[in-house]
């Protein structure tokens, strides 16, 4: 195991609201981290930041990848080292259509990897093979990039994209947020078949629930912009049972 | 600067020097109008922000010259490249005079004007009547009652952009019943500035069909006036859409003359504007009886210090109850010194109606713009992307299958273009 992903001290704002007061995370190659917290926590801001998202400042701090500086790459530059974020809100794109998109970004992969464009053949088979798992309808590969998805299948769409992309690490962002048990089993399906040891994964969530499916290895509480208390699995039910309200008396003890 | 004008003598000059064929009189009338007129100043509400001052100084400049009036243009590998593109019967008009060659189809009749009865070239605004006045040809296009005729009528229109003003004109006729996919590509041959100004009269029986598709990719120095008028009886349906890609100064004025009960209008159009181009869009739907539907959307992609115009009027008229009409109008603007000048405009005189429209204008959409980078794609990859899929909103209203391929490919060219001028 090696360090993938290292944060140290950071701070980013928004709208000149400090949102991370000074987060420190290590994750490393193999591991599944749970990121949980109260709304308003930073849970989101972090999952940003590490992607790029320009309307964010970091302000102190800094993030590894892979020992390299995460920081001045942009978005796509990070996406194609192998960073990918599954959103809380994925966004709705009419006029792109779903297949146009999942081929651009494999093929934006491939090519920074110096690999040759897929082929129709190939992708067709890749992309099927993996809407089996999510136990999507192939149908949705003509349809505009989430145009009228429920917000289940939207999520589905989230994790098939992440199927194909096979990404070094992985943070999912309130993945499980609106989903029935079906469509969060099937969710929780294409995350457990990237666990692996090259890889990691961050579940950024409000809830338990999810980690009754995926299982983390790490589980993290974030308050006020910085993780207050970290243990295994077993924290996460501590949490459930205690509340948010427990772990703001912690993190103002 | 004087301004410059066209005085009555040298229009009659003009005038004069034409053929004495069977437009001769026709040409004469509408000069005179045409002088009482005078081309339409920004003052004039429907021409407030489309300025004909340099169209007007090269149309004089021209006249002064003893124009010569016989088409330079000449058949080029754009030609065959255009005809080639789109499986249709073709037509080829260069510099507004038809080529030899009128194809034969069974169930339409194809003439020249003056070898026509044109009795009914309509010269009431003062574009029309400029055209008419100086109008060496034109072509009559008159389907049979009942015809549809196996593949698309295309015209090639052609000019040849070496200073000089063109007039073309064309008479479509559709019988009861009759069906018609009418294709106009509107392209340029050469780099001087040129004025054309075409109409199109467009005259539906009842129950006939036509679908209409414009592309205009002119020289960037190449201007164009294009007026449609179109009369609609009982049951008629009109599908127009209209593709603005080049041109210096482009103004479209589409009428729709609804007169019949039953009759369908649908009118969409896509702009593309950068550097100091400027596309107008000036429709008008007539609701004159009800009931009768109109469905119209246009949408403009703006860049540079393109400055575009829309202008939906819809009329509906006392009576004319059961009308249903919609119509939009968005815009993307792709920096902050394009401009948009967006205007609905609805008349209603009738109860029982149902009018609908609205208009937006936005930048692109950040949010999108990130998901797309964070996939991998780079921002000018990931910009085009969400322009091409504004457009392709308005691609998919092609309802003439053959030309799809030739819009989009000119689509694809022209955006190209577009998104490197981009803002960011």
């Amino acid at each position: 195991m090696s360090k993938m992903l290292e944060i140290e001290n950071l701070k980013a704002r928004i709208a000149g609201n400090e949102i991370l007061t000074g987060l420190n995370l290590v994750v490393s190659t193999g591991e599944v981290h749970a990121i949980m917290g109260p709304n308003g926590s930073g849970k989101s801001t972090l999952a940003q930041v590490i992607a790029g998202h320009a309307d964010y400042d970091v302000t102190e701090g800094s993030v590894k990848f892979d020992g390299n500086d995460l920081l001045e790459l942009e978005p796509e530059e990070r996406a194609r080292e192998g960073i990918f974020l599954g959103f809380q809100y994925p966004v709705e794109i009419p006029g792109v259509n779903n297949a146009y998109l999942l081929k651009a970004a494999v093929n934006a992969k491939r090519k920074h990897v110096g690999m040759d464009e897929i082929d129709a053949f190939e992708f067709l088979k890749l992309a099927r093979e993996k809407m089996a798992l999510l136990d999507m309808d192939q149908s949705f590969l003509n349809r505009g990039v989430n145009e009228g998805f429920s917000g289940g299948e939207k999520k589905r769409n989230e994790i098939l994209q992440m199927a194909m992309l096979e990404p070094k690490l992985a943070i999912l962002d309130e993945t499980d947020s609106g989903l029935d048990i079906d469509a969060l089993k099937a969710v929780a399906n294409g995350v457990n078949a990237l666990r692996h040891a090259d890889r990691a994964i961050v579940l950024v969530t409000h809830y338990q629930r999810l980690l009754d499916y995926i299982e983390p290895d790490f589980v993290h509480v974030l308050s006020k912009g910085q993780i207050v208390r970290s243990g295994d699995k077993s924290l996460a039910l501590e949490l459930e049972e205690k509340g948010y309200e427990w772990v703001r008396e912690v993190a103002n003890a | 600067m004087t301004t410059q004008v066209i005085d009555k003598s040298l229009l009659d000059a003009a005038v004069k020097a034409m053929p004495d064929d069977r437009l001769a009189g026709l040409r004469r009338e509408a000069a005179d109008r045409f002088v009482s007129l005078g081309f339409p100043g920004t003052d004039h509400e429907d021409w407030k922000y489309t300025n004909l001052s340099d169209i007007e100084a090269l149309s004089v400049a021209w006249l002064k010259g003893n124009p010569n009036l016989q088409p330079v243009s000449s058949v080029t590998d754009i030609t065959d490249e255009v005809r080639s593109a789109i499986d249709a019967h073709w037509l080829l008009v260069r510099d507004g005079v038809a080529d030899d060659m009128l194809p034969d189809i069974d169930g339409i009749e194809i003439e020249r004007l003056v070898d026509a009865d044109c009795s009914a070239l309509s010269a009431d605004d003062a574009l029309s009547a400029f055209n008419v006045a100086l109008l060496q040809d034109g072509l009559r296009i008159r389907v049979e009652p009942d015809a549809a005729p196996d593949r698309p009528l295309a015209i090639l229109n052609i000019d040849s952009a070496r200073q000089r003003v063109v007039q073309s004109r064309l008479v479509v006729e559709l019988a009861a019943g009759a069906r018609l996919e009418l294709i106009e590509c509107a392209l340029s041959n050469g780099s001087g500035s040129q004025f054309t100004n075409s109409v199109v009269d467009v005259d539906l029986e009842n129950a006939a069909c036509l679908t209409h598709t414009r592309v205009q990719d002119r020289h960037p120095d190449h201007s164009g006036i294009y007026r449609l008028q179109a009369s609609l009886a009982r049951d008629a349906n009109i599908r127009h859409s209209s593709f603005d890609f080049g041109g210096a100064l482009s103004r479209n004025d589409v009428v729709t003359d609804i007169k019949g009960t039953g009759a369908a209008v649908g009118l969409n159009g896509l702009y593309l504007a950068g550097g100091e181009q400027h596309i107008d869009n000036h429709t008008s739907i007539i609701h004159g009886v009800g009931p009768a539907t109109s469905d119209e959307e246009y949408r403009g992609i703006l860049t540079g210090r393109a400055q575009c115009v829309f202008n939906g009027k819809v009329i509906v008229a006392e009576g004319a109850d059961g009308t249903n009409s919609r119509q939009s109008n968005h815009n993307l603007l792709l920096s902050d010194r394009a401009e948009i000048d967006t205007k609905p405009e609805l008349e209603i005189y009738a109860d029982d109606v149902k009018c609908a429209h609205g208009a937006t204008v936005g930048q692109l959409d950040h949010a999108a713009l990130f998901y797309l980078q964070s996939r991998g794609l780079d921002r000018d990859q990931a910009k085009q992307i969400l322009t091409r899929a504004f457009a392709a909103g308005m691609l998919s209203s092609l309802s003439v299958p053959a030309c799809e391929d030739f819009v989009s490919a000119r689509l694809d060219r022209r955006l190209a273009e577009l998104v490197d001028d981009v803002d960011d």
